[in-house]
């Protein structure tokens, strides 16, 4: 549909959000929320064992208690379900996944059986009595441990490799052979953190006899993947699986991956005859169980740089750490290649890029996923190089981003880059930081010996998905393209309501729909319902739809505009038809009797009412020629894609490209050595903003996630896969006294690829983790210390610079010059 | 996770309380603000038969300024503590309270319950150490007042009989000329430190007549940095010393790896810690009003 110019009475306007009242006053309507009558509470007995066979399981004490229904073990679900689909090709597409483990544990939290009860109290009383007796094996939490293959998790698998793949782009060895100068990087390692949402994952699950329907009420925030995983496992069409959702607090792309714990609530029903199960996430199985977010090595890296310090080739052997399932992997193989090069213009690339099984919780699409581990690398490699080089951190960048003028550009791997400015950013954030003053104080208080550091991090985050890099990590995969549903409508008394196939955790799609429709119909946002919320029924969701992965600027607002234009139109068409005049002359307004359409030649006008009237309950009254028209109107939205050539790995994975340019100024104590941010800028670019309010409220929160996730945040486990970090006195999430004041600023490059300039934003490329390396970096680099890891507390820093045990650059990178 | 299932009985006096525990027996325990014991029984870490609820007993919660001592009722809140003009006149015990966990605990949190809990993390044990402090233990038959140095036996333990409990907190004011305070470093509000210094002297111009150091976090129970007092005491207080009593709390400390920070860490950070609390009370002591909060991550 051709986009007809709205006026922007609304969009680009900072509205305060529709969902705030309810949100604010404690009247928002969360899955625990929801009672019914015969419900029965579901709790997990869970594996103390990071990997061990199960020899048996007993649970007839447990059954014993009174107000227990029933329980369920692996062994009792195996044979009633297929195993979950996995996405990769052999030897990954060779493991078996069940809700429930069945011969062996694989992770420490594991389900290994469940039990029902008429109140959680006795669910947690008899969950203690389910006795499971272990043997144990042999656990590798290490990624290059694991790809030893000693310790075999899946043995149908025959390996601890998911994938593998290598993508190579340009003449890397030319540009190696004809570098002025080489830096060899020996490991850096991005670290294993998770989101922490409010609201842990929720499942309320009821297979009912009378229908032989399943019906869920979650929080899980992509349902049409997991009813696409739920139907395949349970053998059930996907017309009998019914799932809502309400207000969800929090995913982060971690509740995308509730659906094995879906599955057991649903059997449990099936099993308890019919009676709903509910199952409420304890903080403790939240953080050992549900999703972490993907930990990473990046190994032998070689850089071939110019005179000028550009980078000409990078190449370097990634491993990836899935946990125990691969589940939502092996996509993240591929996803990081969506930011190939980063925001940099070297053509030559060679990435060897593995993923590995290990006996640690299952990852998840986390907040920056599979992105922001790459663009952390790409960050650590220009300091690093910048710095072997003698070339201010600034100006290095500025050497290598690509420039403002070659927008729309092409990456070595086919992607395309929508529209950006970094320079400008840098120049932006420069500014609102005092980059002049903060060098001067820089070179001042090092000369007292005080340690600071300034950080350059830019990042992208790439929104709206081409599902078809499923077909890079396996040819075979049925997915590509991306698509969002939605529909507007002119209810019985003309109350206009727009669905979406959304699931919104704090992101305001309600506001930023209804600012859509108000500026297609050109009134008030006030006079516009959005459902939001997933609802398999409302009959709006395509297989993509949910809220994940920076898109629904894009593809839910695109939805939502073509289904409100599809409106419009038939308004238009029945308005002309009643006012007994050309569409042409019809305009839309507000009046006395409320929002209408007027004849600008008679003055005569309808309102909605009398619209929906004709339409739903005087339908007598239309000529049969405009019988096809409903005022209810669906629409959905398809990206502009095509599928990637797998062969090469080459083809556009992402429709928009966000850009965040975040500068940190980090001290760290000499006689604590607790880093302290003394200053914090966070600049976005989002092409065109739909509310500014709501984009800077975004910006923050992953800004806080990111310095929490840089200096606070990490899944720790010991050698035999105890997780050390199981409570939030442990985890330690980040909290508002940890938080700097983050000084924000923001550009508008305007994305050619969406209908209205907007670009997908949100998960922030985990920008403030680059940033707050680079920072460190800079205050420790005349210190000996490469920032070799994602994650740095006083503890790591104090390990670093006192007791030299890690990040000693020496050990880590080496420069070679060639003489030219 | 809910907890095991259990008896709730209310005391309507804490004579009736000790009562009541010496008849329900091992398996009772009191509840004050409940921040320790209720986490412990949800993890099912802790698991008593009986609880008995201090909460509705009256007048088990104030401040009172009497003979040079400030008295404070077990139930006192760690937030009525932040808030009270009387407690600030000991400044050491503003910082203290002031800097336990957020607001939701310290709003039930007690100061007879932390003791009473005496967990080597709790913040009271380690400020209350330096001063004088007695802790007032009633059981059925009598009432006892014990010094806090003999009421604290180990990690977890104290003097407390079964069935007595702790009614009244005492603590001593210090002499004129006085300063304290108490940093802690802390990777967020609701956790516990990873180390902590509470130091509390005496000063005469620029000579420290007197001091006490106490160190959080570093040990089984609070510890007494007595090489560290030694090495001011008597002395004025130059880089010198300051670096003499840094070290030797260095060395005074025993802490355990976990995920606040490895041994060697905790080691270093303590002795910086010590070293900013003497800054700090020393200017208290000379009457300047210092603001201290603890160290964030
Ligand atoms: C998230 C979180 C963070 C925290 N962080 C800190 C921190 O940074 N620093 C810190 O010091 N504390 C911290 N705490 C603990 C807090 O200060 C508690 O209030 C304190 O440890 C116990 O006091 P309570 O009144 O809550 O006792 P309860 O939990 O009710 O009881 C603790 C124990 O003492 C016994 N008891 C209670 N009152 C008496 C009494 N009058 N006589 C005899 N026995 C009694 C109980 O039977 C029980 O065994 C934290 C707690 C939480 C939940």
């Amino acid at each position: 549909m051709s986009p007809e110019g709205d006026k922007k009475n609304w969009v680009g306007k900072p509205l305060p959000r529709k969902e705030e009242n309810r949100l604010l006053r404690g009247r928002g309507k969360f899955a625990d929320d929801i009672k019914m009558r015969e419900m029965l509470y579901l709790r997990f007995v869970r594996s103390p064992y990071a990997h061990a066979k199960i020899v048996s399981v007993d649970v007839s004490a447990a059954e014993a208690v009174p107000g227990v229904v029933c329980t369920l073990t692996g062994a009792e679900v195996a044979p009633q379900v297929q195993p979950f689909i996995e996405i990769a090709p052999d030897p990954g597409g060779k493991i078996k996944d069940y809700a429930l483990a069945v011969s062996k544990v694989r992770y420490q939290g594991e389900p290994v059986a469940a039990v029902m009860a008429e109140s959680p109290g006795i669910a947690d009383d008899a969950a203690e009595l389910v006795q499971v007796e272990y043997e144990a094996l042999d656990p590798v939490v290490d990624a290059e441990e694991a790809l030893k293959d000693a310790s075999i998790l899946h043995e149908e698998a025959g390996t601890n490799r998911v994938w593998n793949g290598v993508f190579e782009y340009g003449d890397v060895e030319k540009a190696l052979k004809e570098a002025a100068s080489v830096v060899s990087i020996d490991r850096l390692h991005f670290h294993r953190f998770s989101s922490t949402p409010l609201e842990n994952n929720v499942v309320i699950a009821q297979w009912n006899p009378k229908d032989e329907r399943i019906y869920y009420w979650c929080n899980n925030s992509f349902p049409s993947f997991a009813i696409q995983f739920l139907s395949a496992h349970l053998n059930v069409h996907i017309d009998r699986i019914r799932v809502e959702t309400s207000d969800i607090g929090g995913s982060f792309g971690i509740k995308i991956t509730s659906y094995p714990q879906m599955a057991v609530c649903a059997l449990a029903s099936k099993k308890a005859g019919g009676r709903p199960i509910k199952w409420v996430e304890t903080r403790s199985e939240h953080i050992t169980s549900s999703a972490h977010g993907n930990e990473r090595t990046f190994r032998d890296t070689r850089v071939a740089l110019d005179k000028d310090g550009v980078i000409t080739a990078i190449a370097s052997r990634h491993i990836d750490d899935c946990g125990a399932y691969p589940r939502y992997e092996p996509l993240g193989c591929v996803i990081w290649s969506q930011v190939f090069p980063g925001v940099y213009r070297f053509k030559n690339a060679r990435i060897d890029f593995t993923q590995t099984v290990t006996n640690k919780c299952p990852v998840g699409p986390n907040r920056g996923y599979s992105r922001m581990q790459h663009l952390w690398f790409l960050e650590r490699v220009v300091d690093i190089c910048a710095h072997e080089l003698g070339i201010p951190a600034d100006e290095m960048r500025l050497r290598n981003y690509i420039r403002p003028e070659e927008f729309p550009y092409t990456t070595p791997n086919g992607c395309v880059y929508d529209s950006g400015n970094y320079p400008k950013m840098l120049q932006v954030a420069k500014g609102l930081i005092g980059w002049d003053d903060w060098k001067k104080k820089q070179a001042a208080a090092r000369k007292e010996g005080h340690l600071i550091g300034l950080g350059i991090g830019t990042t992208l985050d790439s929104g709206t998905n081409n599902f078809g890099q499923s077909q890079i990590v396996n040819p075979g995969a049925p997915f590509s393209g991306n698509s969002q549903g939605a529909n507007c409508k002119l209810d019985i008394y003309g109350e206009v309501v727009v669905a979406v196939g959304s699931c919104p955790q704090g992101q305001g799609h309600e506001t930023t729909a209804a600012q859509v429709v108000a500026d297609v119909l050109n009134i008030h946002p006030d006079l516009i319902t959005v459902r939001t919320g997933f609802d398999t029924e409302r009959n709006v969701h395509t297989g993509f739809s949910g809220t994940y992965a920076s898109q629904f600027a894009v593809s839910g607002l695109s939805a939502v505009h073509g289904a409100a234009q599809k409106l419009k139109a038939e308004m238009k068409r029945l308005a002309a038809f009643v006012l007994e005049t050309q569409e042409d002359d019809i305009e839309f307004g507000t009046g006395a009797q409320g929002p209408e359409l007027r004849a600008k030649s008679t003055g005569k006008s309808i309102n909605y009412w009398g619209l929906a009237n004709i339409v739903n309950v005087n339908s007598a009254v239309l000529p049969v020629e405009m019988h096809d028209v409903t005022l209810n109107c669906r629409y959905i939205w398809r990206a502009p894609f095509k599928v990637p050539d797998k062969v090469r790995k080459y083809g556009n994975l992402t429709l928009t490209y966000a850009s965040q340019l975040h500068i940190a100024v980090v001290e760290i104590d000499r006689d604590t050595f607790i880093p302290h941010i003394l200053d914090y800028v966070a600049v976005d670019d989002c092409g065109t903003v739909i509310n500014p309010p709501i984009v800077e409220g975004q910006v923050y929160g992953a800004t806080a996630h990111g310095i929490g996730a840089a200096l606070m945040e990490s899944c720790v486990y010991d050698a035999v896969g105890n997780m050390l970090t199981s409570t939030f006195s442990d985890y330690t999430p980040i909290t508002a006294v940890n938080m700097p004041k983050v000084k924000y600023g923001h550009i508008e490059t305007p994305s050619p690829h969406s209908y209205s300039g907007a670009k997908g934003m949100g998960e922030g490329g985990a920008a403030p983790i680059h940033t707050i390396s680079a920072a460190l970096q800079d205050a420790l680099f005349a210190e000996g210390i490469i920032v070799d890891d994602s994650f740095n507390n006083a503890d790591s820093l104090f390990r670093a610079m006192v007791g030299k045990e890690i990040g000693q650059v020496g050990k880590l990178v080496k420069l070679e010059r060639r003489a030219q | 996770m809910y907890p095991r299932a259990f008896h709730y009985h209310r005391a309507s006096s804490l004579k009736e309380a000790v009562a009541m525990l010496s008849q329900l027996g091992d398996d009772a325990k009191l509840l004050a603000g409940g921040q320790s014991l209720i986490p412990l029984m949800k993890l099912r870490f802790a698991n008593p038969q009986h609880l008995v609820d201090l909460n509705f007993v009256p007048g088990t919660s104030y401040i009172k300024e009497e003979g040079g001592a400030l008295r404070f009722g077990a139930l006192t809140r760690h937030a009525e503590i932040e808030n009270s003009a009387t407690a600030a006149k000991i400044p050491i015990l503003h910082d203290c309270a002031a800097g336990i966990a957020d607001v939701q605990v310290r709003n039930r949190g007690t100061i007879g319950g932390s003791l009473a809990e005496a967990d080597p993390s709790g913040d009271w044990a380690v400020v209350l150490m330096t001063l004088s402090t007695e802790v007032c233990c009633l059981g059925a038959k009598k009432t006892r007042t014990v010094p806090l140095s003999d009421f604290i036996k180990d990690a977890y333990t104290t003097a407390l009989a079964h069935d007595e409990l702790v009614s009244e907190v005492v603590v001593k004011a210090p002499p004129k000329g006085s300063g304290g305070a108490y940093i802690a470093f802390k990777r967020s509000a609701p956790v516990y430190p990873t180390a902590s210094a509470a130091v509390q002297l005496i000063m005469d111009g620029d000579v420290c007549k007197d001091v006490v150091i106490a160190l959080g976090c570093v040990g089984l129970t609070a510890i007494k940095a007595k090489d560290a007092e030694a090495a001011l005491r008597g002395q004025r207080i130059t880089d010198k010393a300051l670096s003499a009593a840094m070290e030797a709390a260095r060395a005074a400390a025993d802490p355990q790896s976990d995920m606040r920070g490895s041994t060697d860490y905790k080691r270093a950070l303590v002795g910086a810690l010590v070293k900013r609390a003497i800054e700090v009370a020393m200017r208290r002591a000379h009457g300047e009003q210092v603001e201290v909060g603890h160290i964030y991550a």
